[in-house]
Parts: C-alpha cells; sequence; structure tokens
C-alpha cells in the first residue's frame, strides 16, 4: 500500500515538470500561431479602420504589407485628405510619411505609446507586439471550451504591460479575445475578435475591436476586407525610398 | 441759526488765519487728488495697455476652457453669438479665435508653437496685433485665402520663432497637429509677417486666419465653431459688469464669459499687491495732510482760547461752543476742497491727456509702457474730499470738547 502511495506520489512528482514544460511548449506554439495568424511568412492585406470617439469618428481604409514578424508598410488609400500617409517599421524602427508636407518623420521611442493616426493603437502595437513568442513566458490552462493563455513578461522585456491574456477557441485554435493588464494588475484595455472569414484558404477572425477601459466611449474597429498570403513582396517595399513615393 | 451765523463771522473776522487753513488744506487736497490721479491712471494705463495686447476686456470660452484646454471645448454657433455682441454700443471689437498647439519645421530644426486662427480684420479691431508686424504684411482678407487652389495659406509667425527656426519672409513653414477628426493636421504655410519681439506674448505664435485653420485641422465644414471670442470694450472699468450682464444674456451655462481679470488672474492678483503696496504710501500722504489740519485748527482754537472764555462767561451753552468750532472747520475744509479741486483739476486733466513721458520707456512682460498717464474720475476727486473732510472733522474735535469744557475763569486768565 504504502509502496503504491510511494509510486504514485514519485510519478506525481516526476510527472509535475514535465507536465508544465508540455503546456508551456504547447502554449508557446499556440502563441506563435496567434502571432502569425494575421502576418504568415508575408501578406498584403485591404483593412478599414473605424476609429469612434465621443467627439468624433472616421473611417480609414489602407493596404498593408507585412514579412515575418519584423517589417510593416501601411499606406492609406481613403480618406482623400490622408491619401498617401504611410507608416514604415522596419526591425524596431518606425517611420511616418506625410506626403502633403512631403516629410518623412521617424517615430521616436518616446512616442511609441502614442496612437496611431488617432486611433486606439499605440505605435507601440505595431512595431513591439509582434514578438509576443520572444518576450513574454507563457502558460496555458483550459476553461470550458476555449484555452486561456497567460503571458508574463520576461525579466529583460521592455513593456508597459504586466500581464497580457489571450481566450483562444480550442477548435478552431483561433482567438476570441486578447486583455492587457497594467503592471498593478488592472485591466486597460481588450481586443475582442469577431467575424471568423476566409481569406485565400486560411480562416482568421475579419474584425478586431479594441476597446480601451480607461477611456470611456472609445473603441477602434480594424476590418480585414481582403488578405492574401505567402506571397513573394521583393526587396523594395520596405524602404524609405518607398515610404516617400507618391502613388 | 445764530451759531452758523456766528461761525461765518468769526472765519471772516481773522482772514489771514483762516487763509492760512484753507491754503493748508486745500494743499493737502491737491497733493492728495495729484497722486490719487497718478496712480490710478497708470494702472488703467497699463490695464488698457495689457488687455489690449491679445486678451481683451472680456473673453467667452465653453465652460473649463481656461482650467482645461481642449480642442474639443468650442464655442458653438460663434457667428450668432458675434453678429450680437457686435450690436452692443459697449462693444467695440470681438475678435474669435481657434488654437492648437503645434509642433513647427524650419529649414532643419522643430520647435513647439501655438497656432492662433485668427479672423484679420476682427482682430486688428480688438487688439494691437496688426501694429506689431514689424516685417512683412499683416494678414488681409485678400491674402489671408489662397489666391489659387495649390498656393500654400499665410502665416504670420512670432519673433522667436522665425529665429529659432531660421524663417524668414517668403519661406515655407510647415505644421503638425493633431486634426479635430484624430487625424494628423499637416500642412505647409508661406511666412508673409514676423510678428512681436523677443519678449513678447506672440514670440512663439504662429497665426492664419481662420479658413486655413480650419482646413488644417479638418473643421472646414463647420464654420462656427471657435474657441475663444476675445471682447474689446469703450472702458476697462465695464469689463466685470458687462461679462456677468453678457452671462445671463447669453442664456447658455456651457458657455463661460469671464472678465480679463479672471482671464489673467495671475496678472490682476499681482496688480492687486502692487496697488495695495501703492495704498500704504497714500495713507501716509493722508497722515501727513491730516497733521498739517490738526495743527492750524489747534493753533487757531489756543489762540481762541479767551474769547471762548467770554463766550462762556457770557452764558454760551458747552455745547453751542462745541457745535461753533466744529461748524467754523467744516465750512473751512468745504471751502478748501473747492479750491483745491480748482487747482488740481487742470493739472490732472493735463496728466490725463498728455502725461508724463518717461526717458525710458519700461518693457513689462513684452508691453511697453513710455507715458505716465493720470485720470480724471470721481473716485480721484472725491476720495481726497472725503479724507479732508473727515480729517478736518476728526481733528476738530479734540480742540471743541477742550473749548466746550473749559471753565470761564481759567480762560479769561491765559494769555
Amino acid at each position: 500500500m504504502l509502496k503504491l502511495l510511494l509510486s504514485v506520489l514519485f510519478s506525481l512528482v516526476a510527472y509535475l515538470p514535465s507536465y508544465s514544460c508540455f503546456a508551456d511548449d504547447d502554449a508557446a506554439t499556440l502563441l506563435k500561431k496567434m502571432d502569425e495568424l494575421f502576418r504568415s511568412k508575408s501578406s498584403i492585406s485591404m483593412m478599414k479602420m473605424q476609429i469612434i470617439t465621443p467627439n468624433w469618428q472616421r473611417t480609414l481604409e489602407m493596404k498593408s504589407w507585412t514579412v515575418g514578424m519584423d517589417d510593416t508598410f501601411i499606406r492609406v488609400l481613403s480618406p482623400r485628405k490622408d491619401r498617401g500617409v504611410a507608416t514604415l517599421k522596419k526591425d524596431t524602427e518606425m517611420w511616418n510619411f506625410f506626403p502633403k508636407i512631403n516629410k518623412v518623420i521617424k517615430v521616436p521611442p518616446s512616442m511609441m505609446m502614442g496612437s496611431w493616426m488617432g486611433s486606439d493603437f499605440t505605435n507601440d502595437d505595431l512595431v513591439r507586439e509582434v514578438s509576443l513568442v520572444e518576450e513574454y513566458q507563457v502558460s496555458k490552462s483550459t476553461e470550458g471550451e476555449n484555452y486561456r493563455l497567460t503571458l508574463i513578461p520576461k525579466k529583460d522585456t521592455v513593456t508597459v504591460w504586466g500581464k497580457i491574456e489571450f481566450i483562444v477557441n480550442q477548435k478552431t485554435l483561433l482567438p476570441l479575445e486578447q486583455s492587457y493588464y497594467n503592471e498593478k494588475g488592472a485591466k486597460v484595455r481588450t481586443m475582442v475578435f469577431s467575424n471568423i472569414k476566409n481569406f485565400s484558404g486560411k480562416k482568421m477572425p475579419a474584425i478586431m475591436t479594441m476597446i480601451p477601459l480607461n477611456k470611456a466611449g472609445h473603441k477602434t474597429v480594424i476590418e480585414y476586407v481582403e488578405a492574401e498570403f505567402d506571397i513573394d513582396l521583393g526587396d523594395n517595399v520596405f524602404t524609405l525610398r518607398n515610404l516617400q513615393t507618391r502613388f | 441759526m445764530l451759531i452758523v451765523k456766528l461761525a461765518f463771522r468769526n472765519i471772516l473776522r481773522n482772514r489771514r488765519r483762516s487763509l492760512l487753513t484753507l491754503l493748508s488744506m486745500g494743499g493737502g487736497f491737491f497733493l492728495l487728488c495729484l497722486t490719487l490721479s497718478m496712480t490710478e491712471g497708470s494702472y488703467s494705463n497699463i490695464i488698457n495697455i495689457f488687455t489690449q495686447d491679445h486678451t481683451g476686456h472680456v473673453q467667452i470660452h465653453k465652460e473649463n476652457y481656461l482650467e482645461r484646454p481642449s480642442l474639443y471645448k468650442t464655442i458653438n454657433h460663434a457667428d450668432e453669438i458675434i453678429s450680437q455682441l457686435e450690436q452692443q454700443p459697449l462693444v467695440l471689437g470681438v475678435a474669435p479665435r481657434i488654437y492648437s498647439p503645434s509642433l513647427a519645421y524650419g529649414k532643419n530644426k522643430t520647435f513647439p508653437a501655438q497656432v492662433v486662427g485668427i479672423d484679420p480684420e476682427r482682430e486688428a479691431k480688438t487688439t494691437h496685433l496688426e501694429n506689431k508686424v514689424n516685417e512683412g504684411q499683416y494678414l488681409t482678407r485678400q491674402l489671408a485665402n489662397k489666391t489659387n487652389k495649390d498656393a500654400y495659406f499665410p502665416a504670420m509667425i512670432g519673433f522667436s520663432l522665425a529665429k529659432n527656426l531660421q524663417l524668414t519672409i517668403g519661406d515655407e513653414l510647415v505644421l503638425i497637429s493633431q486634426g479635430i477628426d484624430g487625424s494628423i493636421a499637416n500642412d505647409i504655410f508661406n511666412v508673409v509677417a514676423i510678428v512681436g519681439d523677443a519678449g513678447s506674448y506672440e514670440r512663439m505664435n504662429v497665426y492664419i486666419s481662420l479658413t486655413a485653420m480650419r482646413t488644417f485641422l479638418s473643421i472646414a465644414g463647420d464654420s462656427s465653431k471657435v474657441h475663444e471670442l476675445a471682447l474689446i470694450l469703450s472702458s476697462q472699468s465695464q469689463a466685470r459688469k458687462f461679462a456677468a450682464s453678457t452671462q445671463s444674456a447669453l442664456k447658455n451655462e456651457s458657455l463661460s464669459v469671464d472678465p480679463w481679470q479672471v482671464v489673467e488672474s495671475s496678472f490682476y492678483k499681482s496688480m492687486q499687491a502692487d496697488k495695495k503696496g501703492s495704498y500704504i504710501s497714500m495713507g501716509i500722504i493722508i497722515f501727513i495732510v491730516s497733521i498739517g489740519v490738526l495743527n492750524t485748527i489747534l493753533m487757531g482754537t489756543m489762540e481762541r482760547t479767551r474769547e471762548f472764555g467770554v463766550l462762556k462767561a457770557i452764558g454760551t451753552r458747552p455745547l453751542a461752543v462745541f457745535t461753533l468750532i466744529m461748524l467754523e472747520s467744516f465750512v473751512l475744509a468745504i471751502i478748501s476742497c473747492l479750491i483745491g479741486l480748482v487747482l488740481a483739476l487742470p493739472v490732472c486733466f493735463w496728466l490725463a491727456s498728455v502725461g508724463i513721458s518717461m526717458p525710458e520707456p519700461i518693457d513689462m512682460g513684452g508691453i511697453i509702457f513710455d507715458t505716465m498717464l493720470g485720470e480724471v474720475s470721481w473716485f480721484v476727486v472725491l476720495l481726497p474730499s472725503v479724507v479732508v473732510i473727515s480729517s478736518t472733522l476728526i481733528v476738530s474735535f479734540i480742540p471743541a470738547l477742550r473749548a466746550a469744557k473749559i471753565s470761564p475763569l481759567k480762560a479769561l486768565q491765559a494769555v
């Protein structure tokens, strides 16, 4: 009896680290999937961004090019007065281009938490957010039909978030919700994913709604209109020269 | 009645003594009147120069705008309010303004700048902005609007900003700010004028027309929204009253109408503190004048001790003697005020119209102050009168009481 108990205990002890290790790996894989969901190896997509605040609301149409996790290029197509405004993100650097004044303005590190084009997305969201797997310690738990991924920043990660949580559907392995917590543990903003659609053979949520919880009445909705993945983009997209191209 | 008759007879009997008393008291009045005129005049002069610099006498904002300015705290239907205000005879000018803190790009440098959208003609009627153009040309209506579609809007920039950005007339100025719809407002402007100097309020400002400002901030569709209305009245002393009456006349609780005392409260408070300091020196002058009055009245009654003894001896009541002396002093005080007024008024009027020009102009926060002006008002005339008459009465009280109480025997024995 004692032997049996001991063996159970032993096996439990032996199992525990392996379990957690396995879970972490699994969680990391899942997180990587989240990371790559909207980007793949490369992507070209058409998006609509609707920004709603108590004072105003507007809709931007834009086209975005991405390669891997590091390079992003976004060009605003409408409204007319903002047409041609472009953002280039290469590695950890970021530039904005304004065709009206023909100026490229580098986004300084101090502006990273500033709003991108007046939306509830920060510049940091465009630049940093992509490397979740590398920068965060992830653990997974099961909640009904969903997984809950809890991301705690690694020791040397520079971030403003104390914790990030993903709710991922077990069946589809697609995200439902992503919540951001500050260092005090309070929930600061939530991104809700909805309207799962097929984009050139890939299933992903077409609508992302960012709701900042500290600003009442503010909301930003991004809708993917078209998306293509894993296309060869060539070398000319992610350059300052392309940024300044008038089209 | 007998006492009044007696009082006048006493005054006229010893003409030399009465004249000396009158001169001493009238001199006091004259001195006080001039000092008051100069201090009041200088303060109103400073207030006028200060308020006409950029503040105006009364300002209208959305409530809380002064404490926490925001792009979205706008006055809606400003056009109606402006035409309503311009009909009032007291209002000399109404200047609508839109503010937007921006980043200004010159040749190679960037500096933060306060961009102000103005109505050039109304602004010229309200403040001295037009006189501050020291290079180039003031925004006019023809100049303010684009001649053709591709031309840039003209802008007037502050002296220090122009120097920092190394811009001169004809150069391009790039401004970046936040549009009212959250977009990034960005545009190129053509520098047509440089305003102010290194010390003035406008040194880091950019002035563009309201039309240009609305296009810049993407509020082109709504031509009646502004952040601020600055009003100039025919007299700054009306500011508080006018603000209160306008506030109730507007019937709009979300707007707040404030006199310059509220808008520029720090300036007003420091000026009040300064004024209190000058009231102390005024108090000293009043004290000196009172001492002079005391001296003359006291000497006058001492001299007449025997006279009062006789009065008492023939049966005059103490109260009658007291009243007699008080009445004499009162009559003398009134006459001396009149004499003082006759002497002081021409000088005051001269000070109010011409003033004393200072050899070296004083620069107060960019506002040049080169003439000391006097002021003629009821306050300037009435306060010295009240001071002279009341100090005379207070001062006469003691000699009058002494004369009333003195025993006839002692009085007649006195030399």
